[in-house]
């Protein structure tokens, strides 16, 4: 593998100037990190042979535990290795190299802090959640459990390429590798209809923003002549190709890469696929749509900071997406029964925090709000999913009630407990500190209406913090009741006549749940850390956020060449209330997140008839009716897209379908394949099957041949040719 | 001589091997008679293990032959896809007779038994694609080819007791010895014109005779009867009319052989030949030869693929599709040395592997006991042969060059050799002509994939050994998985520039613009 340039044309002329690589180390004896990728591979591969030789044993889940966890300890030994961004090659993948250019993408792996801080979670998580599934899937055994096990090692595959890969083709095989995994787990109960149509919807959805991506990278790889990190970010910090900064290409590729990210992300408009995606087993819910892959848009725009930073009002657009997208979504999650549905609302509307993070230039606030969550998220999805397996399917919140005193199931209340304070932003947990992270950024940075975006922002707290123990205080407090669900296992409780028993999760379950809710609390821990950034708290999060490519959304990083005058926005440092806002937040965001908290025991806890008369009494009002049935029919937003999105497109379809139908196939194809068939048909005499005619055929042919070429060489050149 | 000696070890491995099989083919005992695939197959891989230890590096390049570095990639292929294509024949050959053996239903006769034989065949020709490439001279040359063909004369008569076979390879005997004719009186031309045989002594008196005003109207003559006569391995027009009878008539596994090895030779030969006339300091080849190749390629990929159109038959179908898989390879050969070698070299590559899936599919399925003719009887093999019809699906959809399979990068490479060399409108032609395939093609895809068992394809059975199905199942993959490896597999197949010899499209980009027009 020396000098293999895969398709050569011209070796000799380099395809641009050589560009000197910034800090990025070549780790060529770190190889082993690319079991890192390899270990879920594997996994797949052998869950795959489990599928085909039909095992009737747990055995796919210990492979897959196994193996996403050594993925985890790779990862936690090459996280303490390095400190420096560094390249580790696995192996020539696409090298096409011509005059004027290249187009270079290996299977290489580019670590920095942030790929660090990312895999970290996504491979802890990802083992913790497969042993957690071990248990909660364990009636599929010798069923689905093989191809539900294939499918979270192919999504953590996926996901490794994503965030690990070297180059934007690797992050866009990971970036499809995890929507085709999603569309795999979501539709895993593919006899449910509900289940296929949620699958094909996240799919399609996805597919939207992918098409954002795909569209970006061809323009980063047209403009700037490369799409691996090390360069670009090279050209952009030392200011080569200053000419194409005046290229329109270079405005139009951040909008690109958001429209992926918003659409990878759950974000306004193309949120609307992630409650939905619920369908899919809860661990599924909790590994892919709430911790780890829904924050692949928001690891995107952070590794490509640099390009947002050179077309500011791209970020004011994020920020004001995520504002009003945090805001929509908690206020349909305040509205719904479900409860994996309202956790599904809530994890869009802190997707939404962590966007308006990145559009008011706290890279930092954004990539710890991504840490806790991911923490706070999957205990809650891994409890609802632990009340759904215990009880049959159930997750209607008025059908449960006083889980807490019931045996067997105070783990599971007492860690949801956990995941509701975080969430909710109680003062002290790990919510709270990465929340108020970004809400005070809101006010000191200098943006349209950022000021009103923040005090959004607060308010959005406030919603969160009701509808998170509106869920807690209805399904874990409260006196004892439960109605069963209509999903009856198989287990010992087929005749209706039998009374329902809830089976209260075992060992697997409650490790996980203790566990996963362990981190969310200890989350907070690196705010009290030191770190080396003076100017912001958050330990090593703030210096691996300080140490990638994401750095130059942190206060008090030098000054980046071509970046958007960040410290001007600093000189002036907003405030609120007249108090610096990094303080006033701590106060505003404790005090707000109270009164939710407040509200939600009142209604729903102390006084649960007052939450049943508010709601008549808002019905029975016209003026204010439609508030709570908007919110509860989620704002019409899938009608809507419905009538304007989906109509169009069938009329636009089936106009379509005629014209290739009568226009297209009837005249246009059937006509031109008739020709090669005419020509067919004319030569066909030839092939006759008489050996006799075959030799006259073929010698007669080349006589020819030779005979007009040698015709024509006397009449050009008189019988000498060069 | 010694030189010529230490080459041909891989081929020696190849001939030990044919002594072994020839012997234990003939042995009393079912068991070992079982064991021949695997033995020849061993001294297959055997013979490719060879290759990096005889041509290295230095070997290489004190080699005086015209072309030293086609042997050891090209050698590489051909011991991949050999392996591959006796993999899909283990346990086939020969399977009614040696089951009544087993049951005890008749008694051996070494006089009645071919399976030790079909090997033995089968070494010989794959020796004789090898041999090709060490060729140096015309005699050498010719008897390599004939090496190559007369086995496969064999193979085909007695693959099947089908009356077709028969008829089969008596017209590829009959029109395999006319063409050896032509391309004899093509290489007696030459060595008039020359005075020598030796492939680089020719080439230096066809540069000097170059640099003194023009190549002499014999040399000409002479080239274009040897590449018209070669022409008939690489089933390329005109001499393509035998390839649709004979691969029909042939049993399938067979058919496999002849896609591959034949054309393979050919390819070699076609390259070795034009190396003595053409490519000097940049220049391109005489424009007759040229326009020779134009027509060739032209008329062979498109003939080949309106032909495909019409055929119900899957064989005849694939076998007017490898017509046309000829006329892509002569774009890498009128692309010339350095790229477009090494192109041809990779096409082979991933054409012999996808070809030899297509029909190991075709190996692993009877109906009736007999083979499947038509394309409807495929029709919703997936409803009970998924493995079967996704690998037929796979390979079919990389000889179609369907973009993430491993056609997909031989043709790219093709083409863009094609269009580095000046000869965009080929490639556009090349192009014009995938689309056409894509009819095809795309019904073996949909065909099994997506339609609706037929009374016909209910009827369809595996074939009672597995390794048929195995060998298609393993090439699908490869298909997918390979694409991965891409980079280290272009460095295989890479065929480096003799030293005298300058890279056509370095001298192309500056400013030799003849072929264009073209």
């Amino acid at each position: 593998m020396t000098s293999a340039i895969a398709i050569r044309i011209v070796e000799m002329l380099p395809a641009v100037p050589a560009v000197p690589m910034a800090d990025v180390v070549e780790a060529t004896s770190h190889w082993w990190a690319g079991f890192i990728l390899w270990c879920p591979l594997i996994s797949l591969a052998l869950c795959g042979l489990c599928a085909a030789f039909r095992v009737k044993s747990k055995l796919p889940a210990w492979i897959t535990v196994l193996s996403l966890a050594c993925s985890f300890v790779l990862t936690i030994i090459l996280g303490n290795l390095e400190d420096v961004p560094e390249r580790i090659q696995l192996f020539e993948w696409i090298s096409v190299d011509w005059v004027g250019g290249s187009f270079v993408a290996n299977f290489a792996l580019y670590i920095d802090s942030l790929t660090i801080l990312w895999m970290s979670f996504v491979t802890g998580l990802g083992t913790l959640i497969a042993l957690y599934a071990s248990e909660y899937m364990e009636t599929d055994v010798g069923k689905g459990y093989a191809r539900f096990f294939s499918g979270v090692s192919a999504f953590l595959f996926a996901m490794g390429c994503l965030v690990m890969g070297d180059n934007l083709l690797m992050l866009y095989l990971g970036w499809e590798g995890v929507g085709f995994a999603s569309y795999w787990l979501i539709g895993y109960y593919y006899r449910r209809p509900a289940a296929v149509a949620a699958a094909k919807k996240a799919f399609i959805v996805n597919r939207i923003g992918d098409l954002g991506l795909a569209l970006a990278i061809y323009l980063i790889w047209s403009t700037f002549g490369t799409v691996q990190y090390n360069e670009l970010i090279t050209h952009l910090d030392a200011g080569t190709f200053a000419a194409s900064y005046e290229h329109w290409s270079v405005e139009a590729i951040p909008y690109l890469l958001m429209l992926a990210a918003f659409g990878k992300s759950a974000q306004l408009p193309l949120y609307v696929w992630l409650p939905d995606a619920m369908e899919g087993p809860t661990p599924v819910s909790a590994l892919i749509h709430a911790a780890t892959m829904v924050t692949a848009g928001i690891y995107l725009i952070a590794r490509m900071y640099p390009f947002f930073l050179l077309e500011p009002t791209s970020l004011h657009v994020v920020a004001w997406v995520g504002g009003l997208t945090a805001l929509l979504a908690a206020t349909i999650g305040m509205a719904q029964y479900d409860i994996k549905r309202i956790f599904a609302y809530s994890t869009v509307s802190q997707l939404g925090y962590m966007f308006l993070g990145l559009g008011v230039l706290t890279t930092y606030g954004a990539s710890y709000h991504v840490f806790t969550h991911a923490f706070f998220k999957a205990v809650l999805f891994l409890a609802a999913g632990a009340v759904m397996h215990g009880f049959a399917g159930q997750l209607d919140l008025r059908k449960l009630s006083g889980l807490r005193r019931m045996k067997g199931w105070r783990i599971v209340a007492w860690t949801m407990f956990i995941g509701c304070v975080c969430l909710a932003g109680f003062p002290f947990t790990s919510g709270y500190f990465s929340k108020d992270a970004i809400l005070a950024e809101a006010f000191v940075t200098q943006g349209p209406g950022f000021e009103a975006l923040g005090w959004i922002a607060i308010f959005t707290a406030f919603l969160t913090a009701y509808y998170t123990f509106r869920v807690w205080c209805r399904v874990c407090a409260g006196p004892v009741h439960f109605e069963p669900g209509d999903e009856l296992h198989d287990d010992g409780h087929h005749d209706e006549e039998h009374e329902f028993h809830p089976h209260a999760p075992r060992f697997a379950i409650n490790f996980v749940l203790v566990v996963i809710a362990l981190g969310a609390l200890l989350a907070s821990v690196p705010y009290f850390m030191t770190n080396e950034v003076s100017e912001i708290k958050g330990g090593w999060i703030a210096d691996m956020v300080n140490d990638s490519t994401a750095a130059a959304g942190i206060p008090g990083h030098e000054e980046h060449p071509g970046t958007i005058a960040h410290d001007a926005g600093h000189a002036h440092h907003g405030s609120i209330l007249g108090m610096d806002p990094h303080v006033a937040m701590y106060w505003i965001s404790g005090v707000v997140g109270g009164i939710g908290l407040f509200l939600a025991f009142w209604l729903h806890l102390w006084r649960r008839q007052d939450a049943d008369r508010l709601r008549s009494w808002l019905l029975a009002r016209a003026w204010i009716r439609w508030l709570p049935v908007a919110m509860e029919n989620k704002w019409y937003v899938d009608e809507v897209y419905h009538a304007l999105v989906r109509a169009p497109l069938w009329l636009l379809g089936h106009i379509a379908y005629g014209f290739d139908r009568y226009i297209v196939d009837g005249l246009l194809v059937d006509g031109t394949a008739r020709l090669p068939r005419l020509i067919a048909r004319w030569f066909q005499p030839l092939q006759n099957g008489l050996l006799q005619s075959y030799a006259v055929t073929m010698a007669g042919g080349a006589a020819l041949i030779t005979l007009l070429m040698v015709l024509m060489m006397q009449f050009f050149e008189g019988g000498s040719v060069q | 001589m010694i030189e010529k000696l230490w080459f041909v070890i891989p081929e020696a491995v190849l001939l030990v091997g044919v002594v072994v099989v020839a012997i234990l083919g003939l042995v009393r005992s079912g068991q070992i008679r079982n064991r021949v695939p695997w033995v020849a197959m061993a001294f297959v891989i055997g013979c490719g293990v060879a290759y990096p230890f005889v041509f290295t590096e230095t070997a290489v390049s004190e080699s005086t032959s015209l072309l030293p570095g086609l042997g050891r990639p090209m050698g590489l292929v051909a011991c991949v896809v050999g392996v591959c294509l006796v993999f899909m024949t283990i346990g086939r050959i020969d399977r009614r007779y040696e089951q009544a053996i087993a049951e005890g239903r008749d008694r051996f006769d070494p006089l009645r038994s071919n399976r030790g034989e079909y090997y033995v065949f089968f070494l010989l020709s794959l020796a004789g694609l090898m041999l090709t490439c060490s060729a140096n001279d015309l005699i050498w040359l010719f008897l390599a080819l004939e090496l190559t063909s007369l086995p496969t004369y064999v193979m085909v008569a007695m693959s099947r007791s089908s009356r077709r076979a028969q008829e089969a390879a008596m017209k590829y005997f009959f029109l395999g010895a006319m063409s050896a004719a032509m391309f004899l009186y093509g290489f007696s031309l030459l060595y008039a014109a020359t005075g020598t045989v030796e492939l680089t002594e020719m080439r230096e008196i066809l540069t000097a005779q170059a640099a003194e005003g023009g190549i002499s109207m014999l040399a000409v003559v002479g080239m274009m009867l040897a590449l018209l006569g070669i022409g008939f391995k690489l089933a390329a027009a005109p001499m393509h009319l035998y390839a649709a009878d004979v691969y029909e008539g042939a049993a399938v596994h067979v058919t496999a052989v002849l896609g591959f090895i034949p054309k393979a030779a050919g390819a070699v030969a076609f390259m070795l030949l034009l190396s003595t006339m053409g490519w000097f300091d940049g220049s391109t080849l005489p424009l007759p030869i040229l326009i020779l190749l134009w027509v060739m390629a032209v008329l062979t990929m498109t003939l080949g693929n309106v032909a495909a159109l019409l055929q119900r038959s899957v064989k005849r179908m694939l076998a007017y599709s490898s017509i046309s898989h000829s006329g892509y390879l002569l774009i890498g050969i009128i692309a010339g040395p350095g790229l477009g070698f090494s192109a041809v070299i990779l096409y082979l590559f991933v054409y012999g592997l996808a070809n030899t899936g297509a029909f190991a599919v075709l190996a692993s399925l009877e109906r009736e006991g007999r083979e499947i003719e038509s394309v409807e009887d495929l029709a919703g093999l997936r409803q009970k042969h998924p493995g079967s019809a996704i690998a037929l699906a796979i390979s079919s959809g990389s000889l179609l060059g369907f973009p993430p399979l491993l056609g997909f990068w031989g043709k790219l490479a093709l083409f863009i050799a094609g269009i580095a060399s000046g000869h965009i409108v080929l490639v556009l032609i090349a192009g014009v002509n995938s689309a056409i395939s894509a009819w095809y093609y795309l019904r073996l895809v949909g065909l099994p994939l997506m339609s609706e068992p037929s009374e016909r394809s209910e009827t369809i059975d595996r074939v009672a050994v597995p390794w048929p199905r195995f060998a298609a199942i393993g090439i699908a993959a490869a298909m997918v998985v390979l694409p991965i490896f891409l980079a280290g597999i272009q460095d295989e197949t890479d065929v480096p520039l003799p030293p005298d010899t300058a890279d056509v499209v370095a001298t192309h980009e500056s400013g030799d613009q003849d072929a264009s027009g073209l």
